[in-house]
């Protein structure tokens, strides 16, 4: 036990890794102070502090690899860590630059008053929620503890259900409320899961569990426990209920902000859990079993997004489905070329978080000018919104996986460890997703190519336009970075190889 | 003695699982309230018979009374809306279902816990080793004021959350709470109480670095008495208008995030207290936390703004 080392200076480099948590942390409650008063600066200011936070960790893991930090100057287990490795900066880098084009956004949406939000003051109840969300993102993908990755999650959990219920709609409220008790549920199933192995391991740490030897007959039901409550706060098939209610009817970037991010926090906890902190604990059964629900997600989702009648709850129901392949790659970690299935899931998840954003941003643009979002009515509006309808087609070039797409790289990576471990079939599912994600992003595009016709539009701000399409283009261009993202990866990656002793032979 | 503890043990249990059927199997809701309250009641003397005192204290404190006072608020607030009906509960398909979940769930764990490892290897032997440096006596406090300072930091954050979401939601209309002035016997009561109840307080955020007590259980007992006073007519409920308000709210989180920022210019860690200031800083540290959860609390029990600016409307599109 390591206690403090005082002696040792502090490196001469500044601690990014506690600004990146504590910079969003400070800034919410004095945006909320603030209230309305010089709050469109001060917002920009301390998104870009985050943004650049962020962005000096990255350059610090690239160059000097995995940072650490003891919280108070205790290490594990009496204390709690932060660790940043290439799978966190990732995920960090992500939230920021999803996060920095959606502010564009819904600073944006809430200055419209209205249409949104019934009350003018929109922006001064957007900006603290959002920054406490992004606080909570970065401290979930910093976070080295089981317990506080809970306390993490709450964070995070809290503040996307009070930005849904900002729709202040009653459809909004109820979606806010169910939401809400679902993720609790998942919280206390994770909770439960918390004791049983804080009880039997005596440490939290994830290191330490890493490296002792888990109790074999507690272990198991402890990681059923977490994963199920992790499973039902990332909306896995079948426990996807609450997530197109309250996607669909939360204000656009704030739709954006939880599709693209939110889901991911739980599934990067879920993903840390299974191949670093309980390596070897799941049997391979269990790990197929997810692989299963993954392609219910992709099946089920589908369906519905090719049946929604409005534009948001098609976006909503395609997030379910491309949840599903997050949950595909679990059978092929332990399996050879696990590695690479490993790396594709992390660059799936980044470049689906871009997609998606995009695409929630473009149709929220598309409902703004429209005043509605009925699929079947949106024909002859198609030609007169050039620029939304174009960013909804290059989010649909990305959803759908073909190149040049982070997607396409992901799913390509996937389909070749697919076949390396000897299960074809999954390569099968990958391939009826991006059927299926075509059917319904085209049920969308075809609406372009209906003769214009003369419908009253309102007018959309350039900024909103301006935010889908940026991201838009970062999605599409997200593959031509893979190269980077995969070196970044390899820093502190776990050993993935190593965890194959019981997949299928 | 040990037989006679023993069978307070099993009435505990037995009792406290009654109690829970019975508020889950209780078609009036006001009934399952009160058996709700019953139960946190006796849920703290469990954590007290387990030598969890702290726990116990809040028990008591949040999950029997103020969540209690605030369950009851709702049930108030609900009959008064006019279009209230009460959702119709799961079929009996639904109840079957989620008791084969539940129960599975249960069997599950109570595996688990039937293949306990013999001795138990928590971390208490480290924390009594370092709890001389944490600068609090009580193990309790060292860990959530120094060792996991860092959740504690978080946990303020969800607080502070939970108000942001309240004030941001739409207002209330018309609320129970202005509906009939109090009788005289109550506000003679609240009179002698609210003192009492401010000074237990102060005690139990004094003693709290040495013995059971704390910022959270201050807090809550604080946040009684501004319950007491909203009930009473005493005080307005807060509507987050004054910057004063919304400071009052911030301050435990932004003092902790200062105080973690300030040390590291030190040369040391985030949150790393130094020996010589840990006790002060602790103890600055919990006044300002009571402060900011019994607001919190008492905002959250009143349960949103009543806008004069935005007279009462319906949300539905």
């Amino acid at each position: 036990m390591a206690r403090r080392e005082r002696t040792r200076p502090v490196p001469a480099d500044a601690p990014w890794i506690v600004w990146t948590v504590v910079l969003p942390l400070l800034a919410a409650p004095v945006a909320f102070v603030l209230g309305r008063r010089g709050l469109a600066p001060f917002a920009a200011a301390s998104s870009l502090g985050v943004a650049a936070s962020v962005a000096a960790l990255a350059w610090q893991v690239a160059a000097q690899g995995v940072q650490r930090h003891r919280l108070g100057g205790w290490g594990a287990p009496l204390g709690i860590e932060l660790h940043a490795d290439g799978l966190s900066v990732l995920m960090l880098v992500m939230t920021a630059v999803t996060g920095v084009v959606v502010s564009l956004h819904a600073h944006g949406t809430f200055g419209l008053g209205g249409h949104e939000t019934r009350e003018p003051s929109g922006r001064a109840r957007f900006w603290p929620l959002w920054l406490f969300l992004w606080g909570g993102l970065n401290a979930v993908f910093l976070s080295a503890d089981l317990f506080n990755l809970f306390v993490s999650l709450e964070l995070v959990t809290l503040s996307a259900v009070a930005l849904v219920a900002l729709a202040a709609t009653r459809v909004a409220v109820a979606a806010a409320l169910q939401y809400l008790l679902a993720a609790m549920l998942g919280s206390l199933l994770y909770l439960l899961g918390v004791a049983l192995v804080y009880a039997t391991e005596g440490t939290l740490s994830l290191d330490e569990l890493a490296r002792g030897a888990p109790h074999a007959s507690v272990a198991p039901p402890a990681l059923a426990l977490l994963t199920i409550g992790l499973a039902l706060k990332t909306a896995l098939f079948p426990l996807h209920f609450w997530l197109p209610p309250a996607h669909a009817n939360a204000p656009t970037p704030v739709s954006a902000l939880l599709s693209g991010l939110v889901v991911k926090a739980s599934f990067y906890v879920l993903w840390r859990l299974w191949f670093q902190a309980f390596p070897g604990v799941a049997p391979f059964e269990a790990s197929m079993l997810l692989a299963v629900l993954g392609t219910g997600a992709i099946v089920w989702g589908s369906v519905q997004a090719l049946q929604a009648t409005r534009l948001k709850s098609l976006v909503a129901y395609s997030t379910v489905a491309q949840l599903g392949y997050l949950f595909l790659v679990f059978p092929l970690v332990g399996g050879p070329g696990g590695l690479a299935a490993w790396q594709a899931c992390a660059v799936f998840a980044v470049s689906h978080a871009f997609a998606k954003a995009a695409f929630f941003m473009a149709a929220g643009n598309i409902r703004l000018a429209a005043g509605h979002d009925r699929i079947a009515d949106l024909d002859g509006i198609g030609a007169r919104l050039p620029r939304s309808f174009f960013a909804v087609g290059l989010a649909s070039v990305a959803l759908m996986g073909l190149p040049p797409s982070g997607t396409f790289v992901a799913k390509w990576m996937m389909m070749r460890a697919a076949l390396e471990s000897g299960q074809a079939w999954l390569m099968v599912v990958m391939l009826l997703g991006g059927l299926f994600s075509a059917g319904y992003c085209f049920r969308v595009l075809a609406r372009a190519f209906t003769p214009p016709t003369d419908t009253p539009l309102q007018p959309v701000p350039g900024s909103l336009d301006a935010a889908a399409l940026a991201l838009a283009v970062i999605a599409l261009a997200t593959g031509l970075f893979v190269a980077p993202a995969l070196d970044l990866l390899a820093i502190g990656a776990p050993d993935v190889a190593g965890l194959g002793q019981d997949g299928p032979r | 003695m040990t037989a006679i503890l023993w069978a307070f043990d099993v009435v505990l249990a037995v009792t406290l699982v009654a109690l829970a059927a019975g508020v889950l199997a209780t078609a009036s809701l006001f009934r399952s309230i009160v058996l709700f309250i019953v139960f946190g009641l006796t849920m703290s003397i469990a954590w007290a018979r387990l030598d969890a005192v702290d726990l116990g204290l809040v028990e008591a404190a949040v999950g029997a009374g103020l969540t209690g006072a605030l369950l009851l608020n709702t049930l108030g607030h609900m009959r008064s809306q006019a279009e209230f009906t009460p959702e119709p509960s799961h079929g009996p398909g639904g109840r079957l279902a989620l008791a084969l979940a539940a129960g599975t769930a249960g069997l599950a764990i109570g595996a688990a816990v039937w293949a306990w490892p013999d001795a138990f290897a928590g971390l208490g032997d480290r924390v009594d080793t370092h709890l001389a440096e944490s600068g609090a006596q009580n193990p309790v406090t060292a860990v959530l004021l120094n060792f996991r300072a860092y959740d504690t930091l978080l946990e303020i954050g969800v607080l502070v959350v939970a108000v942001v979401a309240v004030w941001a939601l739409s207002p209330m209309r018309g609320r129970v709470l202005d509906a009939d002035p109090p009788g005289l016997v109550l506000a003679g009561f609240v009179h002698l109480l609210v003192p009492v109840v401010v000074l237990v307080a102060g005690y139990l955020l004094w003693m709290g670095t040495d013995a059971p007590g704390g910022a959270f259980q201050a807090g809550a007992v604080l946040a009684a008495a501004g319950v007491l006073l909203l009930i009473t007519g005493r005080v307005a409920p807060p509507q987050l208008q004054a910057i004063v308000e919304r400071g009052a709210v911030v301050l435990g989180l932004v003092a902790f995030l200062a105080v973690g920022v300030a040390v590291m210019a030190g040369g040391h860690a985030f949150l790393e207290l130094p020996d010589a200031w840990a006790t002060t800083l602790i103890l600055l540290l919990e006044s300002l936390l009571t402060i900011s959860i019994a607001i919190v609390l008492v905002i959250l029990f009143a349960g949103g703004r009543t806008d004069a600016a935005h007279p009462p409307e319906d949300a539905a599109p």
